[in-house]
């Protein structure tokens, strides 16, 4: 605008039929808005380039068609017509095309009634659009936490790009297509959460209809309490982690940020309890520790006098040594540090990040934080969480911070690399890399070249082998578990798929380090192989189970996944519950056996783990202790915290909760301890204490049975009955 | 050149695999986003992998008319059984061959005259992994009465303008001539070259259209074939008129055959010194290079044909600034047909009188036209300007085959909408075409037998349109779609008078708000062929519409009724 002033060159036009004055350059558009004839527009904004497309605002300029007044400057002596039928029918026709394809009301309209094109339409009188409506969706886009994309309300009106691109400067929107199918599109037309998109939320704010919406978060507001501060977003603005971020999106998320004080002493989060948020501690110190016992479940007893003296108690891996246990010396945890084995406590200070997995994925709190000193903290919830990661210089710092003290740690807790050198692993400090991936994303991809070898930070990764008919889940990895190996020490190529299952994060070595590593250090490349044959191995008998047995009902139920099933003979059996209350007994009073289950033919398969096909009860654990073994039966570690989520998650209900007494530090009352009731996960042993599972020995009909599904059923499958 | 990097990977895969693109995205440090906006733009770039046998059967106007429905639906059937991973049939727009029609694009060879037992053949090869020439239909050079030259004293006005350097001269007999652009739009040429002789600066370019790709035109094809000299004196002039040093030849992608012939040219050009630094041992310079399209209808228009030499999508700019003002990378830019810069050199070496008497009727010139269609001889004619339709038709291109009658004729392809056969005395004129309610154009004379559905033709026509507009404004983008919709439920017929009346005005509001806001000529013209067949042939649209009743017998046939024939043309 200076330039205009200086200049101070005036032209004169005719504006309906009124002579005006408008400085030289000025845009027909804007000469008519600066004298009170303002013109209907969808795809111009003050504050971007003008692109002329929507044509909404045409005008008479007495050429041979109409001209777009947002891209058209004044000539001296120009006769500019706004208001003719001509013009007015000329955009009436164009809302009208618009309206027919727009899924009326949009997100926009529905949340707070201002579409742009709704309103528009609705003042030049479109009522119901005469043209058909469109077919084809182009579809909706749900994959950004921040940002909801409908496609079918986009109007290509250019707005967000230009706001991605001129605004912003993070070049990540653009056209995709061509004529009636063109769109708008992320990168390489990615879902926006897996673009390199980074939520600063300026498409949505440029955007005039619903085809980019803010989400919103469930429990959008974080409680206020004495002790919280909300934020303006102008305040937010400030921090270098909302750099770039759009004010306007700011504000709507308002109450999805705090800021938090905690007084020394008290509790900041307890372990296996919910949330949703994460924290960001900007002063003071805060522990982070377990108070669950260290131990798993341990049922001993009987003998001869069978279930007479069945007693469950609590063992530590030291005392009672389990078949295919991790001896993992560290606990994974949710934040920027694992805890030991022997002494799960550590300190968080300022910079730390804890709760993301609870944050981003819901799952339980996988340790309970206590200030120390007084604590000043951000809580936030997803959103924030979400645009927080994705600014390059807090990605940074949490970089550096995993660098610096967790990435050693968290490979001396994996035995295997216990043999590293510490210059070796200085300079994988240097060259490793922290990747994010959003839910359904492919880390690597079976048959692809292998290039990098991956460890799990954050969330859960499945591993999968597509065949002929179908995928085989062959494992879920959690924090602390690797993936990559098997490519890089065989064939270079993948053989298998691994998708994040949520939100991953990995910690990636590029194919030269690990080369180097398994070069220098013979130790680290006899176990990884012994590991990678091994997986190898159980991968290829489980792949020949799957393509030996006929998909069919058998298949789909899981049932050929159990080496070792219990079933009951509905025939037989009359619901006399004997082999409940036998559990019970020989599982101190908490049966491990619920008399429901899937029905195959006559038979009911009762609850005992079937060591999945998909063990969805591995996906979520806060600390990862429940694992499976070589033998994929599955195996509840030491550092359960008996938060109950496999139980739930087991879609057979064969993980159950074992409640013990335990004395604990009180933690409301330091250096106190107390006694509490704190549970632990257990499955179905198959009485391997015993020589026959009490349920199957009390049964007085001869109902319950321990099979071997494949030789059981064979005869069945063999014979095509059903 | 962003488009040379995404050929380069094309070329290595076969197509465009992400991490490729995420590579070339990194070493030249442009955005994603910028990446797949052109890839998922051109139809020349795939971003999956090709079927072994990729079968694009060409849907417009020519071979419509020749079968290409029937043909693909064969091509379909045939293909059914077979594993459908080997092999995709699609519709593609025009190629360019419309005078060998029907053609058939296989991973992208050119087949023409194409049956469905030559065309699986061709296919089935390309499956086991033969190769497969495409056949080249220009053997020889013609000699034609434009070319002013012998074969060996060429580039004679270039000669004699590097002693004289009378540029003024130069723009005088191009306006004593009254030469007018042969693309199309036949703004004088004189008047754009002055205009861009005038912009300050001396970055200034000349750009060659030789992207012809509106159904029935074929004219540039031949002309660049026998007559490429003329076309390339004809942009040393421009440059030297207009002080622009670097000229672009701007081909589309089809015509292999002619970018070769081309690229012999200018090499002994550049060998002779007709081009280069020092052309002809003068202290004036013009280098000229050839740019091959990737594709698509909308890079015709010569603000998007710009925007796809920069590298980007081919989106027509809004105008004012003209290309004249603001052109190739906003620099003041001469945009001219191939036609018409062959034309340059006829009027200079032979003088304005000589033009002048080549015309009939008091047009000027000569004028090449493509006649396809129900021809007994479809080809590419050079003929007197001025000559009446008929004569074109039914002379030079031996009448309608098969002792048919003439039923209607497109004097420039879909853009110049339908006349009926008891206008074919009109002259091709500018004007005369002009006051017909129709259009001079490129010259793509389409012609109609009396077996002919005219609904169908309007639908084949807008098709067209919806498949080759851009997408950047409202009106083409989603105008030309819902015509398209609108004519799709015309064939259906079953409609009340009131219906019929309504739908009557919603096309004309429709025409109106295309044509009026539009931002290129391709979203203005929808309408054409619309209107036209609304104003010739309005009792078979009404017969259609109110009675079920096609004349042809195309629309409401059994074969079409219970979709084993599907009319290209009346798909969605």
């Amino acid at each position: 605008m200076s330039t205009i002033t200086q200049s101070m060159d005036f032209v004169e036009i005719t504006l309906d039929g009124r002579a005006i004055r408008v400085p030289e350059g000025t845009s027909v558009f804007d000469a008519a808005r600066m004298n009170g004839t303002p013109i209907p527009t969808l795809c111009h904004l003050q504050n971007e380039t003008p692109v002329g497309v929507c044509r909404l605002c045409v005008v008479d300029t007495g050429g041979r068609v109409l001209t777009a007044s947002c891209v058209r400057p004044v000539e001296a002596g120009m006769k500019v017509v706004t208001n003719s039928d001509k013009v007015l029918n000329a955009r009436k026709t164009v809302l009208e095309l618009l309206m027919a394809d727009h899924p009326s009301p949009c997100a926009r309209q529905e949340k707070s009634g201002d579409c742009e094109l709704e309103t528009l339409a609705k003042a030049a009188g479109v009522a119901q659009p005469r043209f058909a409506k469109r077919t084809l969706s182009r579809g909706k886009d749900d994959s950004s936490l921040a940002i909801a994309v409908d496609h079918d309300a986009c109007i290509l009106c250019d707005r967000c790009i230009r706001g991605c691109d001129e605004i912003k400067n993070n070049f990540v929107l653009g056209r995709m297509g061509k004529g009636y199918s063109a769109g708008i599109a992320f990168d390489l037309n990615a879902p926006m959460g897996d673009s390199t998109c980074i939520s600063c939320g300026e498409c949505m704010v440029s955007c005039p209809t619903g085809a980019l919406t803010n989400k919103t978060v469930l429990g959008t507001s974080i409680a206020a309490g004495k002790d919280t501060q909300g934020f303006e977003a102008e305040e937010l603005l400030q921090l270098p982690v909302f750099k770039g971020v759009s004010g306007t999106f700011l504000e709507l998320n308002r109450g999805a940020i705090v800021k938090r004080r905690f007084r020394a002493g008290e509790i900041i989060c307890r372990e296996g309890e919910f949330g949703s948020t994460a924290f960001y501690v900007l002063e003071g110190k805060a522990r982070v520790s377990l108070s669950a016992p260290i131990a798993h479940v341990k049922t001993e007893g009987g003998g001869k006098g069978l279930f007479k003296k069945l007693t469950s108690s609590l063992a530590a891996r030291d005392t009672d040594v389990r078949d295919g246990e991790a001896r993992d010396k560290t606990i994974p945890i949710d934040a920027s540090v694992d805890l030991a084995y022997g002494n799960p406590v550590a300190e968080l200070g300022p910079g730390d990040l804890f709760g993301e997995m609870t944050c981003m994925n819901f799952y339980p709190r996988s340790a309970t934080v206590i200030a120390e000193t007084d604590v000043v903290a951000f809580e936030m919830l997803r959103n924030v969480l979400d645009i927080m990661m994705k600014n390059k210089s807090f990605r940074a710092q949490i970089d550096q911070n995993y660098r610096r003290r967790a990435l050693e740690n968290h490979l001396r807790g994996v035995p295997m690399f216990a043999d590293l050198s510490p210059d070796f692993i200085e300079h994988l400090k240097g060259s490793v890399e922290l990747r994010r991936y959003a839910p359904g994303q492919v880390i690597a991809q079976q048959g692809d070249t292998a290039r990098s070898f991956y460890l799990v930070r954050i969330g859960f990764v499945k591993v999968s082998e597509t065949y002929p008919g179908g995928e085989l889940v062959l494992a879920y990895l959690s924090r602390g578990d690797y993936f990559g190996e098997i490519g890089l020490l065989g064939g270079g190529v993948r053989t298998a798929s691994c998708t994040a299952l949520d939100h991953v994060e990995v910690v990636r070595i590029p194919g030269d380090d690990f080369r180097e590593m398994v070069e220098r250090f013979p130790s680290v490349r006899q176990g990884l192989e012994a590991v990678a044959a091994e997986r190898q191995a159980a991968n290829q008998q489980r792949m020949q189970t799957v393509q030996s047995v006929p998909i069919d009902q058998f298949l789909s139920q899981g049932l050929m996944e159990a080496q070792s099933l219990l079933i009951l003979d509905l025939q037989n059996c009359t619901r006399c519950d004997a082999c409940v209350n036998a559990c019970a007994d020989a599982h101190d009073g908490i049966t491990r056996l619920v008399r429901e289950g899937l029905r195959f033919d006559q038979f009911l398969v009762a609850t005992s783990c079937r060591q999945c096909r998909d063990p969805l009860c591995m996906v979520g654990c806060p600390v990862g202790s429940i694992r499976r073994r070589n033998s994929l039966e599955v195996i509840i570690e030491d550092w359960c915290i008996g938060c109950g989520l496999c139980a739930r998650n087991c879609p057979y209900g064969n993980i159950n909760l074992h409640p013990f007494e335990v004395m604990v530090e009180d933690l409301e009352r330091p250096g106190r301890k107390k006694a509490v009731v704190k549970q632990k996960a257990t499955s179905c042993d198959l009485c391997t204490h015993l020589k026959e599972p009490s349920c199957v020995y009390a049964c007085p009909h001869d109902a319950a049975h321990r099979v071997d599904p494949r030789t059981f059923f064979s005869e069945m499958l063999g014979g095509g009955t059903k | 050149m962003i488009f040379d990097d995404l050929r380069t990977i094309q070329l290595r895969y076969g197509f465009l695999p992400k991490a490729d693109l995420e590579g070339l995205s990194q070493r030249t440090n442009t955005p994603l986003y910028q990446i797949h906006s052109v890839a998922s733009f051109y139809p020349h770039f795939q971003l999956t992998p090709p079927p072994k046998a990729d079968i694009r059967v060409c849907a417009d106007m020519s071979c419509h008319l020749n079968g290409a429905c029937e043909l693909r639906a064969e091509l379909e059937t045939r293909f059914a059984k077979n594993g459908s991973d080997d092999v995709l049939i699609r519709e593609v727009s025009c190629l360019g061959r419309c005078d060998h029609a029907p053609a058939v694009s296989i991973n992208d060879e050119i087949f023409t005259k194409v049956t469905a037992a030559s065309a699986e053949r061709i296919a089935r090869s390309a499956i086991a992994g033969e190769e497969i020439p495409e056949p080249h239909l220009e053997h020889g050079r013609v000699q034609c009465a434009s070319d002013p030259y012998d074969e060996n004293a060429r580039y004679g006005v270039v000669r004699k303008l590097a002693e004289t350097k009378n540029w003024d001269g130069v723009l005088a007999e191009l306006k004593a001539a009254e030469l007018r652009g042969m693309g199309g739009a036949g703004f004088p040429t004189s008047m754009k070259w002055d205009l861009v002789r005038k912009q300050p600066g001396t970055e200034k370019y000349i750009v060659c259209n030789a992207d012809e790709s509106e159904p029935g035109t074929i004219k540039d094809r031949f002309i660049m074939t026998h007559l490429p000299h003329l076309v390339i004196e004809g942009m040393i002039v421009a440059g030297l008129v207009t002080g622009a040093k670097r000229g672009i030849l701007y081909i589309r992608h089809e015509y292999h055959l002619q970018e070769e012939i081309l690229g012999e040219e200018l090499r002994r050009c550049y060998h002779g010194g007709i081009l280069g630094k020092n052309i002809l041992g003068s202290d004036l310079i013009f280098d000229l290079e050839i740019f091959v399209s990737p594709g698509g209808y909308i890079c015709g228009e010569e603000s998007a044909l710009i925007e796809a030499i920069e590298g980007k999508r081919a989106e027509p700019r809004n105008k004012p600034p003209f290309p004249g003002q603001a052109g190739l990378w906003q620099k003041p830019t001469v945009i001219n047909n191939v036609e018409t810069f062959a034309n340059v050199p006829q009027i200079l070496a032979r003088g304005v009188e000589w033009f002048k008497t080549q015309g009939q009727a008091g047009s000027r010139g000569l004028k090449f036209v493509g006649v396809s269609g129900h021809v007994t001889r479809p080809g590419i004619f050079e003929v007197p300007m001025g000559t009446p339709m008929r004569e074109v038709i039914f002379r030079h291109a031996g009448g309608i085959r098969g002792g048919r009658q003439l039923k209607a004729f497109a004097p420039s392809g879909p853009s110049s909408g339908y006349l009926p056969a008891s206008m074919v005395d009109v002259r091709l004129d500018f004007k005369a075409l002009a006051d017909a309610g129709s259009m001079l154009g490129s010259g793509a004379i389409v012609v109609c037998d009396d077996t002919t559905c005219m609904l169908d033709m309007t639908l084949n026509a807008v098709r067209f349109y919806r498949n080759e507009s851009c997408g950047k404004c409202v009106p083409c983008r989603v105008g030309s779609q819902k015509m398209t919709e609108l004519l799709v439920r015309w064939t259906h017929g079953g409609l009340t008078e009131k219906q019929y009346r309504a739908d009557l005005g919603l096309v004309e509001e429709l025409c109106a708000a295309m044509s009026l806001t539009s931002i290129c000529g391709l979203g203005q013209i929808v309408p054409a062929p619309v209107q036209s067949v609304l104003k010739h042939f309005r009792e078979e649209m009404d017969a259609h519409v109110l009675k079920g009743l096609c004349p042809s017998g195309i629309c409401f046939s059994a074969s079409a009724r219970a979709g084993e024939v599907q009319r290209v043309g009346i798909r969605p």
